[in-house]
């Protein structure tokens, strides 16, 4: 057994002979488990927090507001209109449903691939998910016009005695949306759980004993446990894994089974797909980036963590890049004048300067993920991620809105501008997100601690188990001068 | 934990073809000969300009070429994501993957015809069927023959580059032990995967969908590539099986690997069933003419029923054969579904080719196809056999090798 | 730390029902575990802060039946997928979208899938937790002080007192022999309460809390009700304007309605040609067609009896129209099914008469005054008359060189 020294908080470092380790400072199960769990036991939060809650907040109220004057006097108040009759609501929808993507995909797939380093921002990146779903379903459910008859979306019995419309690529929404939505939670809840019993067993005052202690459902630990534990959260990683490329391909179909020019185009499936996982990967990473420095999560959420993930938006972005190239390419190649026409009017017509924006975005600024310096600086990272974002917003409402802005009838052509509550309700579905996702950061654990564990070199219990010794959450691992490299640690085989 | 019996176990090994390569080449490339002159012959006999015996041998080709692609790209995704599980099986699909030459001279006789003006493949070479033809004559900028013929070259000359790259690298490596070779490796993955999407791609537009030249599909190269990989990686577990019962890598290849690999095919049988769905659904859904003489094609006069056969036979069948764990662990079982994969993955290849020669008079089948089948699988083989030469099987220096042979699923 | 001798801690309390021992490691517990079990113990467990590998075949636990009940799952799945839109778009409410046929295979792909996830996934939660008998808020184990690590960081093993080889001492020896770092004797609590009060309360009136609102559906929904059930939002409902009839107090005589200033007639009101608008000459029924007959009109007629009429009363004017037909077989309590055109009582009214049944509505049947132009009522009434007479019709209506082919 080898040992090299690296600087302090670097486990970037490549070296095929050896893994490198998953988490910095010396970690015991013991360390684990107080980094974690003082998070959500802290009675205040860093004032920060406070900060982003007043903001986001504040927005979450605007997008209530929003809604209830859209309810009471209609969607008229909203810009959309003949020839573009989506626009603000569906491309939110769309970029909502596409974030929510990344974190099904780090705790089901990379779990099927047996990539370990997923176990610390699994947790973050599934309720990230969960919340991203939550912003994505209010946009559908209002543009339909009448919300409170959202439910006629669901075969019940009515008496009507009408049913559904199964050949609709709307009905297959609900379904694949509802699904996933279902599903993520489960997940994430059943992750959760063993988490939550820690949480429960630290507890200090009854009233937190008994809310962690009911959600925790009374979980034991034990070895009978864990072997079915196991095997449900394999099955499980199982069905997601599927799911997550349904649920982005029905959404694609929602434009793809139409006749639209630059809607109506085969690749349109998967390329959805990376591209949900693109944005997804890209938000996590914007919002891992101060929640680790914030709350001290940096020995478990390490560089290398980071680093992974901008690789994955890297090989993304290129994917993106090459359905971008494609279609323009089969445009041409189709010889359709109308798909011609569609292409060319995206990227010079009236909305070129959104085309633009998103190519730059989307597949210009993750190219600098080709650079180590980029990938393992944390300011770099998040301003290439901060742009992937805004890219693919840009790029569902370059989607939406140029196709319709100028289909098959020239004389109904119309120039789309968002009305004040369009943009009231973007920044507020922002405002709700980040809500959900601060009240997350503050009451649950925001590392999955028995996974981190189950992945930690040696399993090793903290040195007395008498008196335990807090071990100190290193913030900034100044104190460290080095680390070993342990043997068996690895981030995938 | 790198187990001191894992370390041990490869020494122990067979790890080299030997003499079985000198003994297996000629006979491959004697048999290989012999069947593509025999070919050649019955599709002389046919009488029809050579125009069944090209098709056929364009399905084969493809069938071929594809095997090469996908085990280039398990190579190539192996070292982007460094892993360590695949190591044992790494060298077998390198050598699988570096066969450029070979394919480079099979392909002269798809190339070779086009160039010297013969129309029998590709409507578009003609100058006649592109004279007032509008769609023909707006893609004559692209489907032109010169310009046919660079890209070919091009095509080669990217996939040459960078299956050389990765054997050689590999090679010197079981001679120096360098780890830096391995990150090499991984440093040049990255443009490695970008080069062959691009060129996949194009190859399949090119050398299948200009088939049809009117007809167009963007998730056209995705199609191709997802039956790539999983031709790719069932000729990899063939090959290992095929080594192991030669006696050779009995050690290093175990059931974990198989599991692994097994893993994979479930997995792309998955995602070729969600190509091929969403380019049919999109299609039959919006219901365009233009785009729906390809399936059409594909369920009128007989070929209805190899359009079934490929959805129950690549996908439904296949899918819930792979499925039990235990299905994926037993190297014979394992070996039964990647011929089965194989068989059908042909028969894509046969159904994304044929129907353009005989659309009307239903699937053709004859010896030719056999023929012509087996000539350049043996072609291909005897010059795996080649690549492979007296070097180790399994990169025997590789630093994660150790992981791969400790490797265990749970 | 084996060889010491462990502590053991023992709280007051009920009868004993389990111990529970702490170790040192992973290791040390796995090693344990195989020790317990090849001592022939039933009720039994560890208790670690993460699943250890190799644990499984220590305690000797066999593969969980999940992968079945998922599989299971998802076979309901997918036929409750196929069947729900077989049965809800081609048998109960057959309807044609954009040409595609009632069970359309391809478009039923996506739900089905969605629906094998949701039914797997289902019974994969439920199925872990049943199995896993959770939730189960108490257990003897907790009464443990050091059990709270178990966690965290503490490695636990624990034999239940309802073990038939279950003896006290026994199983403390077993313990200590196997490397217990401590042990601790769990009793039954002596209060005989074991989760607190307030849960059940709280689970009790979270669960009446959500019975109440599918209880309010459901009772609203049961009762027959004049306004529409549910009406949050008003939309047109209130509207700043006057109905007729209604009083208003800026006019004299307060009536809202204005009357037509005398001697004027409004714009296209000039129908003093009754027999046109009214289909009536003073109080007669008019009996000739106060318009051109012609083949254009009959076929004008017949077109627009096909879009207005033939929904209820059917092509041939039966009776046997689509909705009729649903109607009567769905029982509905105020349909009055149409009379057939060829009955009797409707063939012998007089032009005018059909004119005005069509223009005023008649019983269930509404006005179509307001969709119907006065020329096309006329021929529809024109094309109702050829209908009528092509049911009733006698050889000598058909033309003379005809009538050979029909003998």
């Amino acid at each position: 057994m080898s040992t090299i020294t690296l600087p302090a908080e670097d486990n970037t470092t490549d070296d095929p002979r050896r893994r490198a380790p998953l988490t910095m400072g010396g970690q015991t199960l013991t360390s684990i488990t107080e980094t974690v769990a003082r998070i959500a036991e802290r009675p205040r939060p860093p004032r920060a927090w406070y900060v982003a809650f007043a903001v986001s907040s504040t927005l979450t109220a605007a997008l209530i507001l929003a809604a209830i004057y859209l309810i009471a006097v209609g969607v008229g108040v909203w810009g959309n209109n003949v020839p573009v009759a989506w626009a603000f609501d569906i491309v939110n929808f769309v970029f909502w449903v596409g974030i929510g993507h990344a974190g099904t995909l780090i705790s089901a797939i990379l779990f099927l691939f047996r990539q370990r380093w997923r176990t610390s921002v699994n947790r973050f990146a599934e309720a990230m998910t969960i919340f991203a779903v939550i912003c994505a379903g209010i946009f559908p459910a209002i543009h339909i016009g009448r919300v409170w008859f959202v439910y006629w979306l669901a075969p019940y019995v009515n008496q009507m005695a009408v049913w559904p419309n199964f050949r609709s690529p709307l009905l297959w929404d609900v379904f694949a949306v509802g699904t996933y939505a279902t599903v993520s939670l489960l997940f994430w809840y059943l992750g959760m759980i063993p988490d939550l019993a820690t949480l429960r067993d630290r507890a200090t005052s009854r009233v937190r004993r008994i809310a962690y202690g009911i959600f925790a459902l009374g979980w034991r630990g034990s070895g009978r446990q864990w072997h079915r534990y196991e095997r449900a959260y394999m099955l499980l990683a199982g069905l997601a894994t599927p799911l997550v490329l349904s649920v982005h391909s029905v959404v694609s179909f929602d434009f793809a089974v139409s006749v639209v020019p630059g809607w109506h185009t085969t690749i349109f499936p998967p390329y959805f797909v990376a591209g949900a996982i693109f944005s997804g990967f890209a938000m996590v990473v914007t919002l891992m980036v101060p929640a680790r420095a914030f709350f001290g999560l940096k020995d478990l959420v390490t560089l290398r963590h980071l680093e992974n993930m901008n690789k994955v938006i890297l090989a993304t972005g290129c994917m993106v890049g090459y359905a971008y190239s494609i279609e323009f390419f089969i445009a041409w190649y189709g010889g359709n004048p109308y798909e011609q026409f569609a292409f060319i009017n995206r990227a010079f017509g009236p909305y070129t300067w959104a085309y633009w924006i998103m190519v730059t975005c989307n597949v210009v600024a993750p190219q600098a993920f080709w650079f180590k310096k980029v990938r393992t600086t944390p300011w770099m990272m998040v301003i290439v991620c901060i742009l992937v974002n805004i890219g693919m917003w840009f790029e569902r409402f370059v989607i939406v809105v140029t196709s319709l802005s100028r289909d098959y009838l020239p004389s109904a052509w119309e120039y789309y501008r968002p009305t004040a509550v369009d943009i009231t309700m973007l920044l507020g579905s922002f405002g709700l997100f980040f809500t959900l996702f601060l009240l997350f950061c503050r009451y649950l654990p925001m590392v999955a601690m028995a996974e981190v564990k189950a992945v930690l070199p040696h399993h090793h219990a903290a040195g007395d188990w008498q008196t335990p010794a807090p071990a100190e959450p290193h913030a900034n691992g100044e104190s460290h001068q080095g680390i070993r490299y342990p043997d068996q640690v690895s981030e995938g085989h | 934990m790198m187990r001191p019996t894992a370390t041990l176990r490869i020494h122990d090994d067979h790890v080299t073809l030997a003499a079985l390569g000198a003994r297996a080449f000629p006979l491959l490339a004697g048999i290989g000969l012999a069947a593509l002159a025999l070919a050649a012959v019955l599709g002389a006999v046919r009488g029809d300009g050579f125009s069944y015996f090209f098709h056929s041998y364009l399905t084969n080709y493809c069938f071929v070429l594809s095997i090469a692609l996908g085990a280039l790209f398990f190579v190539l995704i192996q070292h982007a994501t460094r892993a360590g599980w695949s190591v044992a099986v790494r060298r077998i699909s390198e050598i699988l993957a570096a066969n450029v030459s070979v394919l480079l001279v099979l392909f002269l006789p798809v190339l070779a015809p086009v160039l010297l003006g013969s129309h029998a493949l590709y409507e578009w070479t003609s100058p006649a069927a592109v004279a007032g033809d509008h769609l023909l004559e707006h893609k004559s900028p692209y489907l032109n023959v010169p310009f046919f013929g660079i890209r070919c070259v091009f095509y080669f000359a990217v996939w040459w580059l960078i299956t050389r790259f990765f054997l050689r690298r590999s090679v010197q490596q079981d001679h120096s032990g360098d780890a830096s070779l391995t990150l090499s490796m991984e440093r040049f993955s990255g443009p490695a995967l970008l080069l062959f999407a691009v060129t996949v791609t194009f190859a399949a537009f090119d050398w299948l969908m200009s088939l049809e030249p009117r007809w167009f599909s963007t998730i056209y190269g995705i199609y191709y590539f997802s039956g790539a990989i999983l031709a790719g990686v069932a000729a990899i577990v063939l090959a290992a099986a095929a080594l192991q019962a030669s006696g050779r890598l009995t050690m290093s290849v175990t059931a974990e690997h198989y599991h692994d690999l097994g893993k994979l095919l479930f997995g792309f049988v998955i995602f070729w069933g969600y190509i091929a769905f969403s380019q049919y659904m999109l299609i039959w859904y919006a219901n365009i003419p233009e785009e729906t003489v390809y399936y059409l094609a594909r369920q009128t006069n007989g070929w209805a029923g190899v359009s079934l056969a490929l959805a129950f036979g690549h996908l439904l069948v296949p899918f819930v054969g792979l499925l039990p764990r235990s299905m994926k662990r037993r190297k014979g079982v394992l070996a039964f579904w990647c011929v089965w994969l194989l068989v059908f993955h042909w028969l894509d290849m046969y159904w994304l080719v044929m129907p353009n020669y005989s659309p009307d008079a239903g699937p053709p089948f004859g010896l030719i196809d056999v023929a012509l089948l087996v000539g350049l699988v043996c072609l291909y083989l005897a010059s795996a056999v080649r690549v492979a030469g007296g070097e180790a099987l399994v990169p025997i220096k590789d630093p994660r090798l150790g992981e791969s042979l400790a490797l265990e699923n749970f | 730390m084996a060889e010491k001798e462990p502590t053991i801690a023992d709280a007051p309390g009920g009868a004993v029902a389990a111990l529970v021992a702490q170790f040192a490691g992973p290791d040390e517990l796995v090693e344990a575990a195989s020790q317990v079990r090849d001592a022939g113990y039933r009720y039994w467990d560890t208790h670690t802060p993460y699943p250890i590998h190799g644990m499984d075949r220590a305690m000797g636990i066999r593969p969980t039946v999940l992968p079945w009940m998922v599989l299971a799952g998802g076979v309901a799945g997918a036929a409750a997928a196929l069947l729900m839109q077989w049965w809800m778009n081609a048998v109960d409410y057959p309807y044609i979208i954009s040409g595609k046929p009632l069970f359309s295979l391809p478009a039923f792909i996506p739900v089905t899938f969605e629906l094998i996830v949701l039914f797997s996934a289902l019974t994969a939660f439920v199925g872990v937790l049943a199995l896993n008998q959770l939730p189960q808020l108490w257990h003897p184990v907790f009464q443990s002080r050091r059990f709270a690590r178990a966690t965290s960081d503490g490695f636990f093993l624990s034999i239940e007192a309802r073990d038939p080889k279950f003896e006290e001492s026994r199983a403390a020896e077993l313990l200590q022999s196997a490397g217990a770092v401590a042990i601790d004797v769990c009793r039954m609590p002596a209060t005989g309460r074991e989760v607190p009060t307030g849960v059940y309360w709280g689970v009790a009136t979270l669960a009446i809390l959500a019975i109440l609102p599918p209880l309010g559906v459901a009772w609203y929904r049961s009762g027959a009700k004049k306004l529409p059930r549910i009406h949050p939002i008003l939309d047109m409902d209130a509207q700043p304007k006057y109905r007729a009839q209604a009083f208003n107090p800026l006019f004299p005589g307060g009536m809202a309605s204005r009357p037509a200033v005398p001697g004027t007639i409004a714009q296209g009101e000039m129908d003093e040609n009754t027999a046109l608008y009214l289909g009536k000459l003073g109080e007669q029924w008019v009996d000739e067609f106060p318009v051109p007959v012609s083949m254009e009109a009959v076929q004008r007629g017949r077109e627009r009896f096909n879009i207005y009429c033939a929904p209820c009363h059917g092509l041939t004017g039966e009776g046997d129209g689509m909705v009729s037909q649903r109607a009567t077989r769905r029982a509905e309590p105020n349909w009055v099914p149409p009379l057939s055109l060829h009955a009797e009582p409707v063939r012998v009214q007089p032009v005018g008469q059909l004119y005005n049944t069509v223009t005023n509505g008649i019983r269930t049947m509404p006005p179509y005054a307001s969709q119907i132009s006065v020329e096309d009522r006329w021929a529809i009434v024109l094309y109702v008359k050829a209908l009528q007479r092509s049911q009733h019709a006698t050889l000598d209506d058909v033309p003379e060189e005809m009538r050979e082919k029909l003998r």
